[in-house]
């Protein structure tokens, strides 16, 4: 096989009861693709657990996550993802962990293969937001930024596909999903697309396209 | 330039015979696939089944297995039939009597693979695709025909997939019966390299 056979993507629980962490390592352990590599209530100890050849997602099950649990992760895990559980996605929760550097949000009432995804998505940099608060999300976080200039090329029909599905909120194997392409080639565009635009992330792609219409559903 | 080709892989089930009792766990067969790891998989499903989420007639091994293996990983779903397969041959007379015999052995084989790849390997997969071909060629030409229509559709399905997005690892899990003609049709073409399974 070319692949790496046993490839899994590291996830590291931080919670503050030890029940709740031991449930979530049981049914993280389960699931195809993913491999729980520790759990703790200790945000110092976070660096223990984090892989140093492979990115990977620290999911926060908080009762209530403040902005400053966010920087600090973000100082001591600069490359993982951060993915908060939340009661509900509202926006005035969501937005302040979001500028401070949140990855991701999943709620309590998603199903274990709708975490799993976001878990994987959110450890490769994506945003995770439902589609019906991302496009409110990206604008909100657009305000006050200054509209980048134009585009340095244009962009080919592939690319704006995938451009305007980001700007949609949906992450590098939603996009990949809607299109039938492979998640290699989706994030191949995304690279393309940021040469194009002249900005080094998929959040700076994502405002840019909320900030030129593409946040709208195409069409038909 | 040098193009590279895409590696195609076909794995086959046995999944009509719903009925009879799988030995192993389709676990087995979640676990299978997710080693194998494909960019793409491509199933006998059809794009409307896909977007209305109408998985209600499909065969345990997608419904149970591979489709919420996908779902929760980067493994992306292709949908290949371009309408549903055909049903399957019935006629009156001996013929009809000795496809009946045909399909006991095939739901034997099933019933005694240890595990999701046996069918694919050895005697066990030649045995299956003869039983089929036969069944195919004592249900008459009109059948024969509407099986290597569906089969054509699958193949063209993929090599399309395959155009989109070359270089991109497609591993095709659909019935036995469909696994030889597909990747005989596939071979033709010079931008596709059908690999076994364990080597996609």
């Amino acid at each position: 096989m070319n692949s790496s056979p046993d490839l899994k993507f590291p996830v590291i629980v931080l919670s503050p009861y030890t029940l709740h962490q031991d449930v979530w390592k049981l049914i993280l352990a389960g699931q195809p693709g993913l491999i729980v590599a520790g759990a703790t209530s200790d945000l110092s100890q976070i660096t223990a657990f984090i892989p140093s050849d492979q990115t990977s997602t620290i999911l926060i099950d908080l009762p209530t996550p403040q902005p400053e649990i966010v920087r600090r992760l973000r100082t001591l895990a600069p490359r993982c993802g951060l993915l908060f559980l939340v009661q509900s996605y509202e926006l005035s929760i969501i937005l302040p962990l979001l500028q401070v550097g949140a990855t991701g949000f999943v709620s309590r009432d998603a199903s274990i293969g709708d975490l799993a995804r976001a878990i994987i998505a959110a450890g490769r940099g994506e945003i995770v937001l439902p589609a019906e608060i991302a496009v409110q999300s990206l604008m909100a976080l657009a305000q006050g930024q200054p509209i980048e200039q134009e585009m340095v090329a244009p962009l080919s029909e592939r690319e704006t596909d995938v451009l305007r599905l980001l700007a949609l909120g949906h992450t590098n194997k939603d996009i990949a999903q809607l299109l039938f392409l492979s998640v290699r080639t989706v994030e191949a565009h995304l690279r393309s697309i940021f040469a194009k635009l002249g900005v080094s992330s998929r959040t700076e792609a994502a405002l840019w396209a909320v900030q030129h219409g593409y946040g709208t559903p195409k069409l038909k | 330039m040098i193009m590279a080709k895409t590696p195609v892989a076909v794995l086959g089930t046995l999944a009509e015979f719903h009925k009879e009792p799988i030995p192993f766990d389709l676990n087995a067969l979640v676990q299978l696939v997710a080693r194998l790891r494909p960019d793409l998989l491509c199933v006998d499903m059809t794009h409307e089944q896909w977007q209305q989420r109408d998985f209600g007639g499909l065969p345990p091994e997608y419904r149970e297995a591979l489709l919420p293996l996908a779902y929760q990983t980067d493994i992306v779903i292709a949908p290949i039939a371009g309408e549903h397969p055909p049903e399957e041959p019935t006629v009156p007379g001996w013929r009809g009597k000795v496809i009946a015999i045909l399909r006991r052995w095939l739901a034997t084989l099933q019933r005694t693979s240890p595990g999701p790849d046996a069918i694919n390997q050895g005697l066990r997969h030649l045995m299956a695709d003869l039983l089929y071909s036969l069944s195919a060629w004592l249900a008459g030409p009109t059948t024969g025909q509407k099986l290597r229509d569906h089969t054509q559709r699958l193949t063209q399905a993929v090599r399309e997939l395959a155009r989109r997005d070359p270089g991109a690892r497609i591993l095709v899990v659909v019935n036995v019966r469909h696994c030889h003609l597909i990747r005989a049709a596939l071979r033709k073409y010079p931008e596709i390299q059908v690999v076994k399974y364990l080597d996609l």
